[in-house]
């Protein structure tokens, strides 16, 4: 089937050439009556082999010929009767396909176009309303306050909503950002180290069991590492962890982030380790495909200047993937800064005040949307519902900007790079 | 249409509402519209209908229980605490009418409200009556009352293993951030001879939109109305105070098990958690009701609390059953659980299958038997309620 995907992209009028070309090589004497069955395939010419016995394999090549090696390979087979019926009937598929794959492939094209705007409008139209009444101080306001919903409404500015809304997201977003930041913070150097680890150190059948064991981290589903975070990396980390980090930072005002009471195990660092363990895998299996494209030979040359391995990783291995670890770690951003329902069970999932040390209870945008939209639905005003929309607009907008922002950043990489490649 | 009685029943007949999509909106509307007008009416003479089915309640409940022939299949979503009910109830059902299947779920009170509104499941559930705005905007949309429940006031103070008295002030305080650890002596003044030990309260809430939070919050809103009254309100999802021992967790579930690992915790949990918070040994607060008294939650004392609205609940069923002030040993914190159910059914069958379903639920020799609220600790409905229930079921059509 793939053969036929092949062969139809290519424009009819292109076909006569490389049929007779390969023809010529295969049998030249069937040469001109294939030319014609060959040209006229695709949309009318499939019954028309069945009328010329002996020109069933011109014919049928000629529908694929364009293929190129597979044609090649075709015309040799099509020796045997048998395989000549074969090809008479593919011949007539391929006139089905020819005809439904443009217009089937435009539309497969379409499609993440469409859903995109699709669920960009939908969030718009909802959130339109509120967008102006919620206005900038969306972003700088810390206070979420859904207001009196058993209060009569009240209308401002053509907005009904009830008496005392109110709505900030600055926590939200700063609750998304920071935790996808820890997270990314903690999972890049990881990752990188254990891909070099699998791809340069360890044995075949060991790197492939820890092959294995990231695509199996990555496949387990993101409720089950939040309530492994909730139940024992929280804990562990309240009681533990954060009273040693705390106990031994300087109080020097950038590191007071890393001060404070140590909480209790719900919060931003917990969400932050959380994410990382879930953005790990795919970044470490990413990176480890492309080590695995790093040329040896050039590694080998390296070392065979007298480079250590740490010379060579620098100056060689590194410097050949350092854009396609941006993508892999955008890849793992992405997935922090949307992921809902883990960060919603330990993130503490407290709303109204931005988290000033690492220990302090957060919330993000998604959490705060997943929690909150039983709530929004008793706002009869649908205020509530439309701010939520809004927030959602929000995190798509966000994971907008990081996506660009790190295309630009892997041209500006990858045109600074070693002339050894490029990575991806 | 206003001219033509029977104009918006037709508009519901024959899937036609289905096809008509946005445009059944508007046509929910204007059914609204007519339907208002013969509410009205109904309602204003409710209390006379109240009176004298409060009589001969058994006798109507039971013509109300008479279930359809047909085969129907009832969906129900909404809210959690009420969602172990409905599991009991569903089998025990379809065990007498098996034609009628019913299909529960708990997804939140709010979600129970909207779905019921949109016609998306047949019966809502919510720990919270209608607000005025809802039933403005759908006016056929009833809240009827099923069984009573209550809410504890738990906490875990290792080393005290006593009872701990508590009110609406100082809970307001605590969740303010007003009082942060438990030897503070507001709360001393209220638990003479008992000694609390140097430990930081860690107030929990629910961050998700919750039943549990909007009956919590009337509580401190009646006892505490110039200061959480006013700064805060009440609702099934308010801006709880940002302070520094705050905690969110999902869930009645996530209350218990959160509150179980926080030592220092008061977290506020329905009632038919009670057998999770025992064994997990979280203390349960005596509270100080609406005549001053401290009660500690027991059926009785959830009893007498309901016993004492018996008169004032009205011909709506909405009514707060919160820091009542005529039963001297009522437990504060109970409330309503609610079906909610759009009174104007596409399908006369589905309107009588949810009518015998939900008066079989009430029914105390029925789903209201102690075997099944037992399981909960609910309370059935005192007779007077079942009144006004009954009322509510009858005008489903």
């Amino acid at each position: 089937m793939p053969v036929a995907g092949l062969g139809t992209l290519v424009p009819p009028g292109t076909r006569p050439a490389p049929t007779t070309s390969i023809e010529q090589g295969a049998s030249p004497v069937e040469v001109p009556a294939a030319v014609p069955t060959g040209s006229g395939d695709g949309t009318s010419g499939g019954p028309a082999p069945s009328t010329g016995g002996p020109a069933v394999p011109g014919g049928g090549s000629g529908g694929t010929g364009s293929g190129g090696s597979s044609g090649g390979g075709a015309s040799g087979d099509g020796r045997s009767g048998g395989v000549g019926r074969s090809r008479r009937s593919a011949g007539r598929r391929f006139g089905v396909a020819e005809r439904w794959t443009r217009p089937v492939l435009a539309v497969c094209a379409l499609v993440p176009l469409l859903a995109l705007v699709a669920v960009v409008a939908a969030l718009l139209v909802k959130a339109w309303p509120v967008i102006a009444y919620n206005g900038f101080g969306f972003f700088t306001h810390v206070a979420w306050r859904p207001g009196s919903q058993y209060a009569q409404p009240v209308v401002t500015g053509g907005v009904a909503h009830p008496p005392g809304a109110s709505f900030g997201a600055l926590p939200l977003i700063a609750g998304t950002v920071e935790s996808s930041f820890i997270a990314l913070l903690l999972a890049v150097p990881v990752a990188i180290g254990t891909a070099l680890v699998v791809v340069e150190k360890l044995p075949p059948r060991l790197s492939g069991s820890i092959g294995l064991c990231l695509e199996v981290l990555a496949g387990v589903p993101s409720v089950v590492i939040g309530l492994w975070g909730a139940l024992a990396l929280g804990p562990f980390l309240a009681h533990h962890v954060s009273p040693f980090i705390v106990g031994h930072i300087p109080d020097v005002p950038v590191l007071r982030f890393l001060k404070g009471s140590p909480g209790y195990g719900e919060g931003l660092l917990t969400s932050g380790v959380v994410l990382a363990v879930m953005i790990l895998p795919i970044i470490a299996a990413t990176t480890r495909d492309l080590l695995r494209q790093v040329p040896r030979d050039t590694v080998d040359g390296a070392v065979a200047l007298g480079m250590t391995d740490a010379e060579s990783l620098r100056a060689v291995t590194l410097p050949w993937v350092r854009t396609g670890i941006i993508g892999a770690s955008v890849l793992g951003l992405g997935r922090a800064l949307g992921e809902t329902m883990a960060v919603a069970m330990v993130s503490g999932a407290v709303l109204g005040a931005v988290p000033h040390n690492l220990y302090q209870t957060m919330t993000t945008i998604a959490a705060t949307i997943v929690s909150q939209l039983d709530s929004a639905f008793t706002d009869a005003t649908g205020f509530f519902l439309r701010t939520l929309a809004e927030a959602g607009l929000v995190l798509v907008v966000i994971t907008l900007l990081v996506n660009v922002g790190a295309r630009m950043l892997v041209r500006r990489v990858a045109s600074t790079a070693l002339p050894v490649g490029r990575g991806i | 249409m206003s001219t033509r009685p029977n104009a918006p029943r037709l508009l519901l007949t024959a899937g036609r509402r289905r096809r008509l999509g946005a445009v059944s909106l508007v046509a929910g509307a204007a059914l609204a519209l007519a339907a208002c007008s013969s509410a009205s009416s109904a309602s204003s003479a409710s209390p006379a209908a109240k009176t004298s089915s409060s009589s001969s309640g058994a006798t109507s409940l039971a013509s109300l229980e008479k279930a359809p022939t047909a085969t129907v299949s009832l969906s129900e979503t909404g809210s959690t605490l009420l969602y172990p009910l409905f599991q009991k109830w569903a089998p025990a059902y379809t065990a007498l009418h098996s034609n009628i299947t019913v299909t529960p779920a708990g997804t939140g009170s709010g979600t129970g409200i909207s779905q019921a509104s949109t016609g998306a499941v047949d019966i809502g559930a919510s720990d919270a009556y209608l607000s005025s705005a809802q039933t403005q905007s759908t006016p056929s949309l009833e809240n009827i009352p099923l069984a009573i429940s209550a809410q504890m006031i738990n906490y875990n103070i290792p080393g005290f293993s006593g009872t701990l008295k508590l009110n609406g002030k100082l809970l307001s305080a605590i969740y303010q951030g007003q009082i942060s650890n438990w030897n503070d002596p507001k709360i001393a003044a209220v638990n003479p001879g008992v000694t609390l030990p140097n430990l930081k309260i860690v107030a929990l809430h629910r961050s998700d939109g919750s039943g549990d939070t909007f009956i919590f919050t009337q509580y401190l809103s009646k006892q505490d109305p110039s200061g959480w009254g006013t700064k805060i309100s009440y609702g099934t999802s308010v801006s709880f105070p940002a302070i520094s021992n705050a905690l969110g967790e999902n869930g009645n579930g996530g209350m218990v098990s959160g509150c179980n690992a926080t030592p220092g915790c008061v977290a506020y949990i329905g009632i038919s958690y009670q057998s999770q918070t025992q064994g997990d040994h979280l203390g349960q607060a005596e509270l100080q009701n609406g005549s001053g008294n401290y009660v500690a939650l027991t059926s009785q004392s959830i009893a007498a609390e309901a016993a004492s609205f018996a008169g004032s609940t009205p011909a709506s069923g909405a009514i707060s059953l919160v820091n009542g002030t005529n039963a001297a040993q009522g437990y504060p914190i109970i409330n309503y659980e609610y079906a909610i159910v759009n009174a104007q059914q596409s399908s006369a069958t589905t309107a009588q299958a949810i009518k015998a379903l939900l008066a079989w639920a009430m029914d105390p020799s029925g789903g209201s038997a102690p075997s099944f609220l037992g399981a909960v600790n609910f309370q059935p409905l005192p007779a007077s309620a079942v009144a006004v229930s009954e009322h509510l079921l009858s005008k489903i059509q």
